[in-house]
């Protein structure tokens, strides 16, 4: 087919659009994430003691973080379904972010101790494994959504927007997650929810480019 | 392309025509002659499937680099997996391949390929050579040569897609 007969079929074919819009994208995230969290809440599965813990350096650091690395992450994700996004600076950035939170557990860490536990005894990897796979399965609702946005953008780097996208998801279900996970412990949080958003994130790599055509 | 997005068929007619001629410019500099049709008409199949992603308070030109930039990619990939047949002796062709090898971008990027790498992909992908007759050619097996053709190939679409810059 020569060029000019594919750009006449192409006119023919040519119908008004709705225009992509981030902020319309990003709606639509944050109304699945009040959904689910409402959810998630609503059924009664926040931890018994959240009004006494919630003001703890602790639980602060846990949920600000979280929150904190949910809305950064989710943020690139969406930038990067525009087919002129940098995902892998942002990306960069979003890793500092991660160390950055990981190194404030670190520092709270004696703050909410370990009660002379050894490492293996405070990562209780059987309730470890457990967790992570909580945090896979809520961040399943937004990987969906993420990847349905990714459908209907145009991201040049899919498999790098696909990590994106999987980080977001997982740091989301990691923080759905943590309002009804009991464990006090920043190394526990630190290794387990990492885990959790690290198989989320693999995922999305694997899955999402998978018969994706810009 | 904003009024293309409003379904105005004449203007995106126009936008196509001269999206084409510059698509052929570029691939023109960066793909085997033979990939180019192939390349702009995926081009301008991904352009009008993701029209609506344009946001018209940007410049027009990143966008459609971009998309441009992701087909050149897809293309190189497509060629490194298709198998690489060899010609018959007697069959007499004019080397449009000539062409590419003086492109000075692919040139460009086979420079950052390790010589071994860049040596056979010169011979074989850009001048027709036969993996034995590379392999002859440049004293490595013949199993070295595929190997470094594949790897080449793999480390060339690696170098594109991590440059920033696609104009």
């Amino acid at each position: 087919m020569s060029h000019d007969a594919l750009i006449a079929g192409l006119v023919t074919n040519l119908d008004p659009v709705r225009r992509r819009s981030v902020a319309r994208e990003a709606a639509l995230v944050l109304m699945l994430a009040a959904v689910e969290l409402g959810l998630f809440l609503g059924l009664g599965a926040m931890r018994d003691d959240m009004g006494a813990m919630i003001g703890s350096p602790y639980m602060l650091w846990k949920l600000g973080g979280l929150a904190l690395l949910a809305l950064a992450s989710g943020a690139v994700a969406i930038r990067s379904l525009s087919p002129t996004a940098q995902p892998r600076r942002d990306l960069a950035y979003v890793a500092v972010l991660v160390g950055l939170t990981i190194i404030a557990g670190a520092l709270i860490d004696p703050m909410a101790g370990g009660d002379g536990q050894t490492i293996l005894q405070r990562l209780s990897p059987a309730n470890g494994l457990l967790c992570s796979l909580c945090i896979a399965v809520l961040a399943l609702p937004m990987l969906a959504m993420l990847a349905l946005l990714m459908r209907r953008g145009a991201p040049t780097r899919p498999r790098t927007s696909a990590w994106s996208i999987g980080l977001a998801a997982g740091t989301w279900g990691a923080l759905v997650f943590a309002f009804c996970c009991p464990v006090n412990d920043p190394l526990y949080v630190a290794t387990w929810y990492c885990v959790g958003c690290t198989m989320v994130a693999v995922m999305a790599r694997w899955l999402l480019p998978k018969g994706f055509r810009l | 392309m904003a009024s293309a997005q409003d379904g105005n068929g004449g203007a995106y007619r126009r936008l196509l025509s001269e999206i084409s001629a510059w698509l052929e410019r570029y691939f023109g500099r960066r793909l085997p002659h033979a990939e180019v049709d192939d390349a702009v008409q995926e081009t301008l199949l991904a352009i009008h499937r993701r029209r609506h992603t344009f946001d018209p308070r940007h410049a027009f030109g990143p966008w459609l680099a971009a998309i441009a930039r992701r087909k050149w990619i897809d293309q190189l990939r497509a060629i490194e997996r298709r198998p690489s047949d060899t010609l018959p002796e007697d069959l007499a062709v004019t080397g449009h391949e000539t062409a590419v090898t003086s492109a000075s971008v692919l040139a460009g990027l086979i420079e950052q390929l390790r010589p071994a790498q860049a040596q056979v992909i010169r011979l074989v992908k850009l001048q027709g050579y036969s993996i034995d007759e590379a392999s002859r050619e440049t004293g490595q097996s013949p199993a070295a040569v595929k190997v470094n053709i594949h790897r080449g190939l793999a480390r060339l679409a690696t170098l594109i897609e991590n440059q920033d810059d696609v104009a």
